[in-house]
């Protein structure tokens, strides 16, 4: 039991010590600006847990991201860069949108099969991706990247086009509004926060008892650890990329979906690729090392740091892209390992670098 | 079909395909050391931003293009650092550089120039247009070589400069065996360690003038997120043309032409979303027809697993 303590305080340090120089890189450059740094951190703070209504703010934003991070998560520990987080969420968002517009029956009726439909949406995309590299030997890294362009240009005719609101006097690209019976309920009155948050919690937890506990999230397991292995004990390395690949996406299109029907009430162009969610998604997934209750808590800080941003903004001079700087500084610590992985590193030098 | 494919095509072909040829050419360069720079997107990106920066500050073209290349240098050593030193995962450490880069650039450009989304001066001048002495008096051939800015001229030397530099010269020669067999070379007395360094020093120059094109060559203004993929698109190409000055070079080209093409079809009535798209998807299927195995295998040395 005091090993397993001790490996887990271990396995926190790295983390902890990228946020803190995140926020000491933060605050060079605040200071760089001439804002004034614990009054930043402070408004900051304020913007992301001051009150009530922030925390569930915070926790909303959260939603989606702890979703795509999932998805990201399974795909990393498997062994494959699924980069396509935006496509997917963008292809899932859609999809939910017009099923829960033009697919009659009750609002609960409706309500499910957007749900599925956004999963299924960004599954496939996603396992498109996976069936690219496994037949035809594309590179993964790009066929996902390329895919989100494809994704989101496709959405953006859709909505501009074939699919756009004429209804209202806007202007805007996107489809009409959800009628209120198929909304994802709020679980405070007043407050942005919606049903959503506790899908993604139960996703959290499922993924995590699929993981540890199950076949199949053994075998995910080992084909990334180390494939050779992973072949030599009969694991297929394609059948179980495609479905590796399928869950993914299916957590990135769910994402989409839920923010859809949570939050926007419709497919607004650029909604879900604005404010970066997926590529938030993709950060929590790899500060938290590829773990999913440390995404889910990942996701809630990098959610938490935009929000605080947005407080930062608000009340000082100091320009809301601080909290993508911090972001980027902390993945970039996070990524060298530095600290723990750093010292264990020196040791086993000969064996080269780890996967993720 | 003839107004189609008139002397402006081919030109802003090549206006057009320079910053992802110069970009490729650097991503070639680190692949033949077997690190694979997916950071190069980001690195554009400075390069794009620091050579306004720089033209703001100096108010001299050439001073802000030595400006953005010593910038993107600095960053492309973070790189060098985290991922040759400390192992870090190649991959990781270029995604976390673009999130750095689009990062950095929007916090700066609200700090420095205290605007939003895009920065643009009337009075900054860009780089200027260089006529080639006796091919401008070519009737055709004229028109579409002659009047780019002098970085379009460089990426094409380049191409020549890298091909006989990587196959015919020694140091050249050291840079592939170190990509090949990091351990062999270290054995025959090789620096290993700083032949990388210097691969990915000579990648942050190339994407430094690459960036410096974006911004200074064609529009001369700064916007959020101004690359849009182009050092994904740079990435595709080094691997198309398996990491080959030559092919390298054929295959920015092709997406030169495709994004040239691409923008000539927004003057029909078809939606631009497939307009813009056509860049994309012709690369997917280019990639289907050549797929680079060696390559993947490079990768692979350096870092167990590309993906």
């Amino acid at each position: 039991m005091n090993r397993k303590l001790t490996e887990f305080a271990g396995s926190l340090v790295q983390p902890i010590v990228a946020v803190l120089l995140g926020l000491l890189i933060g605050a060079l450059a605040i200071s760089l600006v001439g804002g004034s740094i614990m009054e930043t951190y402070a408004e900051m703070w304020k913007g992301a847990f001051g009150s009530f209504y922030f925390v569930t703010n915070t926790l909303s934003r959260a939603t989606p991201i702890i979703l795509v991070g999932l998805g990201a998560t399974l795909a990393f520990r498997a062994g494959f860069f699924n980069l396509g987080a935006e496509g997917q969420m963008i292809l899932g968002g859609l999809c939910a949108a017009i099923t829960a517009l033009y697919v009659p029956g009750p609002g609960w009726y409706k309500l499910l099969l957007a749900l599925i439909s956004g999963i299924v949406a960004g599954g496939i995309w996603s396992a498109f991706a996976g069936w690219m590299d496994a037949k035809f030997r594309m590179n993964l890294l790009i066929t996902t990247l390329l895919l989100n362009y494809i994704a989101s240009l496709f959405a953006g005719y859709l909505v501009a086009y074939p699919l756009k609101d004429t209804t209202g006097s806007a202007a805007m690209a996107q489809t009409k509004m959800i009628e209120h019976s198929a909304w994802l309920p709020k679980l405070f009155q007043g407050m942005s926060l919606h049903a959503g948050f506790l899908i993604a919690l139960a996703g959290t937890i499922l993924l995590f008892l699929f993981m540890k506990y199950t076949v199949s999230g053994y075998e995910t397991r080992m084909l990334g650890n180390n494939p050779l292995f992973a072949a030599y004990g009969g694991v297929q390395r394609g059948k179980l990329m495609l479905y590796s690949m399928l869950a993914s996406g299916g957590f990135a299109g769910l994402a989409g979906a839920v923010e859809v029907l949570g939050t926007q009430y419709r497919y607004l162009d650029g909604s879900l690729s604005t404010p970066g969610y997926a590529w938030s998604g993709i950060m929590a997934t790899l500060l938290a090392g590829s773990h999913p209750l440390g995404t889910a808590f990942a996701a809630i800080l990098l959610a938490a740091l935009q929000t605080g941003g947005m407080g930062v903004e608000r009340n000082t001079e100091v320009p809301l892209e601080i909290a993508s700087v911090i972001q980027a500084t902390l993945i970039l610590f996070v990524s060298a390992k530095i600290s723990y992985g750093f010292l264990k590193r020196r040791k086993a030098r000969a064996q080269g670098g780890s996967m993720v | 079909m003839d107004q189609w494919f008139d002397v402006s095509l081919f030109n802003s072909t090549l206006r057009m395909l320079t910053p992802i040829l110069l970009a490729a050419l650097g991503g070639a360069i680190c692949s033949r050391v077997g690190l694979f720079n997916v950071g190069l997107e980001g690195l554009v990106l400075f390069g794009a931003f620091f050579a306004i920066v720089g033209n703001y500050l100096t108010g001299n073209v050439w001073l802000a293009v030595a400006f953005a290349v010593m910038c993107v240098m600095l960053f492309s050593l973070i790189f060098a650092y985290l991922s040759i030193h400390l192992r870090a995962n190649v991959i990781i450490v270029g995604i976390s550089l673009n999130f750095l880069a689009l990062g950095l650039t929007s916090f700066s450009l609200r700090a420095i120039f205290d605007v939003k989304g895009a920065y643009y001066d009337k009075n900054m001048k860009g780089l200027p247009a260089l006529d080639i002495p006796l091919i401008k008096d070519i009737p055709w051939l004229g028109d579409v070589l002659s009047g780019h800015s002098p970085l379009v001229y460089i990426a094409f030397l380049l191409i020549f400069v890298f091909q006989y530099f990587l196959f015919r010269t020694v140091s050249g020669f050291r840079l592939l065996a170190v990509g090949e067999n990091p351990v062999a070379a270290r054995s025959l007395g090789m620096k290993s360690k700083r032949i990388q360094y210097g691969a990915v020093l000579i990648c942050g120059v190339l994407c430094g003038l690459a960036g410096a094109q974006l911004s200074l060559g064609q529009v001369t203004m700064f916007t959020e997120n101004m690359t849009a993929g182009r050092g994904f698109i740079a990435l595709v190409a080094t691997m198309l043309g398996q990491s080959n000055p030559i092919g390298v070079g054929a295959s920015s080209l092709l997406f030169g032409f495709m994004d040239a093409v691409s923008i000539r079809l927004q003057g029909l009535s078809l939606p631009t979303h497939f307009t813009m798209m056509l860049p994309y998807v012709v690369t997917l299927i280019m990639m289907l027809f050549f797929r680079d195995k060696s390559y993947m295998q490079e990768a692979r040395k350096a870092n167990e697993s590309s993906r």
